[in-house]
């Protein structure tokens, strides 16, 4: 079993070759036959592929403990469910799982476009093979998955780490390097066109919709991602701006980037160059995503360890990567010039530039931020921590402008808008936003970013509507129907851009959501059975705890009732569950009570069998749904860009039935989850606001690499030991930054705090970035500028025959 | 996964049936293993068959990959069927679009009326083009050749100027197109050819 999955690896690799040199020298001799030949080697590179991976996934399923990987990740208790997706559980299936994922993508994509692109066709086959080549090699060398053990024989496996064993965890990973892998496919395509030279629009016509396939598994993935975090990690978020969860974050902005400024080279020929390197940048920030991931040269919670030898591999990779790509680009730059001119900065075009400019911002600052640790250690031989608050602090104005950005964008005309439809198209939205910022000060909001961050939501939605209104409105002069039969023509005759829209109202969602953030009360208590403690509107009362057991595990639960107002508002149970191969890690099991306001998100802490007493994290998240919300009508949106044509062959067609399902079903799940499952009032562990935000800010050393005061993990041998300290330090009379200061002499590093401190040379982390920022946007200005001194040239007009154009005419009233 | 699209010519030997024999062999071999590995929890059994289908495909792809090497390609005439036909068809539809979705910017207020009137022309241009490409039969090499007749025909003697050597058949006297060495009449407008 083992050897044939080796030979299989092996075989992929010669034909991948294969595949890679016949297409190039077909190209070259114009040889049909040899193309053919190509394209046929990378089919039967993903059947292979097919092949290898249901020979793993049978090793799993029967139980061949004599391969190491399903030894390590597997066991015969686990569920049926669990042992079909360690295939992926660990480093070395994962990069089999990517080459095939990546091999059957390629040959969809092959497939469909293998007419239309003919002259492109060859050198993606090339490119997506070379990159094949490269994770095969890897796998050969280094990361068999199939290796045997030498002469110890297992008769059970070490079993899946209990925290993957969660549904969302099963799926997340896949539809993340679905998103991966996806866009290997516009820069297959991209490094084609600049090969052949054939550098028109045709390629971006090719790669639009595996771009925005690739977008969706790519958001949905991080959403997954963050639930899974939210519901199985129990420190009450979802985003810890660990560097493997930016790693996923880099490409998705450069992906965004570049889905935009897409369209100005469809409508406007401009930013031809700029979207190439678009393309290959994130094309690379997969692959340095997966580096990271896979390396360990970054500490991280999730990565899969340490190997300085892959790490090596990995790094010529990619430069070689870099070099070939931009080479390519600079070789071609002659024809890459473009006609690039620009009336006005009140026009789409600047709209989409600042687009650019603010998403590639973020990732170079997440970039930044997240290696800075690395680069201060080579530099200065000081280990520090960039965690969550530094990035929710320089984060925050960003995602503001990106947000601002969405709602101005779309009202500005293409090209030059005047003063009188900037009135007019403004004043709604505009209205609105006021409006809603008037209603959060007069409420007595104290958070502003919060505040800011509602009026612009408000803003963005009113741009969004009127954008629908409106359209509709001309649709249904145009067309003499009804407004609603108008609104879904309307959709149906532009599924992208319509479908965009509403990929920005689930932006919106999810940005509201993040506004609940800063309303968000944590509290912990040491309960005996019978006693209650008050949270906010909530009292939360600890009625007893349980033990159970199912073979594969230990579970104790404590039975927890929550009132508000008095009366009973839900029944939870949080949990701890001890897997009988992973004693030393048992897993938390949060119990959540959603709502649209606020989720009641309850952690058994530690707990004591003998007494029942338990000791609770409770975390009232308000608004944390609309997060969940927002991911699934950004995928609606893109369902409603990506569908055929067919679906809205008339107006009056049903609005799009599947992908509202897909949609209904995502939220079902994540809504489904809802609720999982004698009187004495004690307060809350009291901690100052001064040690509250010390505790914010250093880092808990149990090597969880969260703060002291989000810390969820069970055992922790650091949290009470540190908030102790905290305590003895404040109740000493030590200001915060006193209290920090003996932290970080005691530790003996700044990197026990979550934040650099912000000064000398730590300056540069957030400094760089934003300074970058500011250059960036003044040269933007500059080529701006330069752009807008060109002459018009007047196109040329060629004559069209008014025979020609009558049928034009008539066949551009039957589209309708 | 189709060995259609491989070959040029409908009439050779018959490419459809290659990849349903190893549809077939996929059956065949799968309940094989199904009787062979009886016994095996379910969820085994499921995978062994998919082992084996996934084994098919690589036969399959593997002929996808060696015939179009073993196969004989006629001339230079490359694989211009219904599909390229399709292939204009649809960015005709494309460029249609286009120009409505231009006029519907022009009506929300979006584009300025010096843009509505440069972009609509280029797109407008565009489609006309590719109707005149449809017109013409969608394959270029019927549209170069019928180019050639047009200007074979304009610089006059029909029995003149071969300068390769090769003769590209007749030419029609009547419309001009280009028929086979062999053919008597001409396919375009079934005028009797001349003989040479």
């Amino acid at each position: 079993m083992a050897s044939l999955g080796y030979y299989l690896l092996l075989a992929a690799f010669v034909v991948c070759a294969y595949a890679a040199a016949i297409s190039v020298a077909g190209a070259r001799r114009r040889s049909q036959a040899l193309i053919e030949s190509g394209i046929g080697a990378f089919y039967l590179l993903t059947a292979i592929m097919g092949v290898a991976s249901a020979v793993i996934v049978y090793a799993f399923v029967v139980g061949d403990y004599s391969i190491r990987y399903v030894q390590r990740y597997s066991d015969s208790v686990q569920p049926m469910f669990y042992k079909l997706t360690s295939y992926w559980g660990g480093l070395d299936g994962s990069i089999m799982f990517w080459v095939s994922l990546l091999a059957a993508f390629g040959s969809a994509a092959v497939y469909v476009n293998r007419e239309r692109h003919r002259e492109l066709i060859p050198y993606v086959v090339t490119v997506i093979s070379v990159v094949e080549m490269f994770f095969l090699f890897l796998m050969i060398v280094h990361n068999n998955p199939f290796q045997t053990f030498l002469t110890e024989t297992h008769t059970d496996g070490a079993g899946l780490n209990p925290l993957l064993q969660n549904f969302y965890m099963a799926i997340h990973p896949p539809t993340m390097y679905l998103g991966f892998v996806g866009l290997t496919i516009p820069y297959a395509f991209g490094m084609a066109a600049l090969i052949t030279g054939h550098l028109d629009d045709s390629w971006l016509r090719a790669v639009r919709r595996w771009t925005m396939i690739s977008w969706l598994f790519l958001s949905v993935g991080l959403g997954l991602g963050m639930i899974w975090a939210y519901e199985e990690l129990g420190w009450g978020g979802y985003w810890m701006w660990d560097p493997v969860e930016n790693a996923g974050l880099l490409p998705w902005f450069t992906a965004t980037a570049f889905l935009h400024s897409v369209m100005v080279q469809e409508k406007r020929g401009m930013l031809r160059v700029w979207n190439v390197c678009l393309v290959i940048t994130t094309f690379f920030l997969t692959i340095f995503g997966t580096f990271m991931t896979r390396s360990g040269v970054v500490q991280s919670v999730h990565a899969f360890g340490d190997d300085p030898e892959l790490a090596r591999l990995f790094t010529i990779f990619m430069i070689t990567l870099v070099v070939v790509s931009f080479g390519f680009v600079i070789y071609r730059l002659p024809l890459l010039r473009a006609r690039n001119e620009l009336d006005s900065w009140l026009s789409r075009e600047a709209a989409f530039m600042m687009n650019n400019w603010i998403l590639l911002f973020s990732a170079f600052f997440v970039l930044f931020a997240t290696m800075f640790p690395t680069l201060s250690e080579a530099i200065r031989g000081e280990r520090l921590t960039v965690g969550p608050p530094f990035f929710n602090q320089w984060m925050l104005p960003i995602g503001l402008t990106l947000l601002l950005l969405t709602g101005i964008g779309p009202l500005l005309a293409w090209r030059k808008s005047t003063v009188l439809n900037l009135r007019d198209s403004f004043l709604f939205p505009v209205a609105m936003g006021l409006l809603t910022g008037a209603t959060v000060v007069a409420l007595g909001v104290r958070v502003w970013a919060s505040g800011i961050c509602f009026a612009l939501s408000a803003f963005v939605v009113g741009t969004i509507c009127q954008e629908f209104w409106r359209g509709a409105r001309v649709r249904q002069r145009a067309t003499g129907t009804d407004v609603f039969t108008a609104l879904v023509g309307l959709v149906g005759r532009n599924k992208r851009r319509y479908g965009g829209y509403v990929v920005h109202l689930g932006m919106v969602l999810i940005f509201f959501g993040f506004a609940g953030e800063g309303f968000k009360q944590k509290e912990e208590a040491q309960l005996k059975p019978g006693q209650q403690v008050a949270v906010g509107d909530f009292v939360v009362r600890h009625d007893a705890l349980s033990v159970t057991d199912d073979g594969q595990k230990q579970m104790i639960t404590a039975h927890v009732t929550v009132l508000r107002d008095g009366k009973p508002f839900a029944e939870m149970y949080p949990a701890k569950w001890i897997f009988r191969k992973h004693e030393e890690s048992p897993t938390t099991e949060v119990a959540i009570n959603r709502g649209f306001a606020q989720d009641v998100y309850l952690v058994l802490a530690t707990f004591d069998a003998a007494t029942q007493s338990a000791s609770l994290a409770i975390d009232i998240n308000p608004l944390v749904n609309w997060v969940w919300m927002g991911f699934g009508l950004l995928a609606l949106g893109i369902g409603i860009a990506l569908l055929p044509d067919a679906a809205f062959a008339f107006a009056t067609a049903p609005m799009p039935a599947n992908a509202a399902t897909t949609a209904l079903i995502f939220l079902a799940v994540v809504l489904s989850q809802g609720v999982v499952l004698a009187q004495e009032t004690i307060p809350a562990v009291f901690r100052s606001p001064i040690e509250r935000r010390v505790a914010e800010e250093v880092m808990c050393t149990c090597g969880c690499r969260l703060s002291v005061a989000n810390c969820g993990m069970m055992n922790c041998h650091g949290k009470e030991s540190q908030l102790a300290k905290i305590h003895q330090y404040a109740a000493a009379g030590q200001d915060h930054d006193a209290i920090l200061a003996t932290f970080v002499r005691e530790h003996g590093g700044h990197d026990v705090l979550m934040r650099p401190p912000n000064r000398g040379f730590n300056r540069v982390v957030w400094l760089l970035p934003y300074g970058v920022a500011v250059m960036a946007l003044l040269g933007l200005a500059a080529t701006a500028r330069r752009w807008s001194r060109r002459d018009v040239a007047a196109p040329a007009a060629a004559a069209i025959e008014p025979e020609i154009d009558a049928r034009l005419e008539n066949e551009l009233r039957d589209l309708d | 996964m189709s060995s259609a699209t491989s070959t040029s010519d409908a009439g050779g030997t018959p490419t459809l049936p290659s990849w349903q024999l190893f549809a077939l062999a996929g059956l065949v071999g799968a309940t094989l293993v199904v009787f062979v590995s009886r016994g095996q929890s379910p969820a085994a059994i499921i995978l062994l068959s998919l082992v084996v289908f996934a084994a098919a495909a690589v036969g399959a792809a593997a002929l996808r990959t060696l015939a179009p090497l073993i196969r004989e390609h006629e001339g230079a005439v490359p694989i211009v069927a219904g599909r390229a036909r399709a292939a204009v068809e649809r960015e005709k539809t494309l460029a249609l679009r286009a120009i409505k979705e231009l006029e519907f910017d022009h009506a929300m207020g979006k584009v300025s009326e010096q843009d509505f009137a440069e972009m609509g022309l280029r797109l407008r241009t565009r489609a006309a083009g590719l109707l005149r490409q449809l017109d013409a039969g969608a394959s270029y090499s019927t549209q170069i050749e019928q180019e050639l007749a047009r200007r074979l025909a304009k610089a006059g003697s029909s029995a003149s100027v071969d300068p390769g050597g090769t003769r590209p058949g007749r030419f029609c006297t009547e419309c001009g197109t280009a028929s086979t060495a062999a053919a008597r009449f001409c396919g375009q407008c079934g005028h009797k050819l001349e003989t040479a």
